[in-house]
């Protein structure tokens, strides 16, 4: 292959890779903080709270184990950035938004199965996070699961 | 106990950050660092080098390259000749350190190669791709003009050295990191590679001026290559690969023959007339 040729192919291809990703990144970002929030504030009134055990002003009669998880794919742009960080240290400022979307979609998911389910509040949440290895190398990481869970709990006198 | 339903603040987890200029400063960071990461390395083996004392690149080396050159060149009829050719050029050169030995590697690609050791190779594409004599002395006289120059010394250590910093940004960074390294290092060596083919262009060019009196054969070699088609085209991509055909390389070739009076045209040998 003709060095120019070679040279424009091995740059070109991750380039125009780079430029989609950090177009269709961006994009996909800005629609799934748009529906997190849609869904935060529906479920709003939904307590989700950490306390290992119920207040001892309600009275509950029923309760089960609840979960909600998330798998988000990292893209070829963060992935790249994030590469380069783990060079020279610091912030992933890049990976901060991808973990934090997570976190909250995950949330926002155990809220759901929680109305669904006619549970009035979940106690005793906890975050997982589990971070995806690709398979042809384990270096970098194809994506990310959170898993929210707790205790879904139904009162008889409902906050 | 009473229950707060507010939302979650934006941007405390999240920095307010423009993934761009991100991007810009990280790119050009780690380039600028591999670029004199690999820079610093060439120039660390351009010092080190010319202080390796050659017994001790004979001892290192010997054996390395020849035993598998020599099955092939065993067979080839050629391989007589070719040594006489070179034994003549190296007349040329007094005070040669080395004991040349001639590898004949049976690949149809067109490529010649100085092998530490004081190997050289030659592929049976070449030799049937050369059209005379001289052109094949010009080639053996740039070989040796890499052995004087100890161009070969250098480019193992360069490769060596540059290998190194790949493993050290793949454990550190991973695949993009090393994508960007291997550029920035291949761009900043680039300029040395330049220097050293012309370097050995001079002085086979001046071995060829002692043998022939005219140097017609690099300027036939380098029409001929150009004839047979640029970089990259099919089968002279091996050549061009490891021997970057530079416009200035071929015009630093005729400003040397005119400044030292040596005729660009003259009377060609047929390549291998003793062997017929």
């Amino acid at each position: 292959m003709d060095p120019q040729v070679e040279l424009g192919v091995r740059l070109g291809i991750p380039l125009a890779l780079l430029v989609l990703a950090y177009f269709t990144g961006a994009a996909v970002e800005r629609r799934h903080y748009a529906s997190i929030r849609k869904c935060e504030l529906r479920w709003r009134g939904l307590p989700a709270i950490t306390l290992r055990t119920v207040p001892p002003s309600w009275k509950v009669t029923e309760c089960t184990l609840i979960t909600g998880s998330v798998v988000i794919s990292v893209d070829y742009f963060k992935r790249f950035l994030a590469g380069l960080r783990a060079i020279v240290g610091g912030r992933v400022k890049v990976y901060e938004s991808l973990l934090d979307r997570a976190r909250r979609e995950a949330l926002m998911r155990l809220k759901q199965q929680a109305v669904e389910g006619g549970y009035h509040a979940i106690v005793n949440v906890r975050l997982e996070t589990c971070r995806m290895a690709n398979a042809r190398n384990s270096e970098s990481i194809a994506g990310l699961e959170v898993l929210a869970f707790g205790t879904g709990v139904k009162l008889l006198n409902a906050p | 106990m009473k229950f707060d339903p507010s939302l979650p603040e934006d941007g405390i987890n999240v920095s307010r950050t423009n993934l761009l200029r991100e991007a810009l400063l990280l790119v050009g960071g780690v380039a600028a660092i591999a670029i004199a990461v690999a820079f610093a390395a060439a120039v660390a083996v351009d010092l080190v080098v010319p202080h390796i004392p050659i017994e001790l690149e004979l001892r290192l080396f010997s054996g390395w390259f020849d035993r598998a050159a020599k099955t092939d060149a065993a067979v080839d009829p050629r391989e007589q000749p070719l040594a006489k050719l070179l034994d003549r050029m190296v007349g040329h050169w007094p005070e040669c350190p080395y004991g040349f030995e001639i590898a004949i590697w049976d690949t149809p690609e067109p490529n010649a190669v100085a092998l530490p050791g004081g190997v050289i190779a030659v592929t049976r594409g070449l030799l049937e791709k050369v059209e005379s004599e001289n052109e094949l002395a010009f080639v053996l006289g740039h070989e040796l003009g890499h052995f004087r120059n100890r161009d070969h010394l250098r480019g193992l250590g360069r490769g060596i050295a540059f290998s190194l910093l790949l493993v050290a940004v793949g454990v550190g960074g991973g695949g993009s990191a090393v994508e960007l390294a291997s550029l920035a290092g291949q761009f900043a060596q680039r300029g040395f590679d330049r220097e050293q083919e012309i370097e050995a262009d001079r002085f086979g060019l001046a071995l060829l001026a002692a043998e022939y009196g005219h140097v017609s054969g690099a300027a036939a070699f380098f029409e001929h290559l150009s004839e047979l088609g640029g970089p990259g085209e099919g089968a002279l991509a091996s050549y061009f690969s490891t021997h970057p055909l530079h416009a200035d390389r071929i015009q630093a070739l005729h400003g040397t023959a005119h400044e030292m009076g040596w005729a660009l045209r003259g009377e060609q040998r047929p390549a291998f007339s003793t062997s017929r």
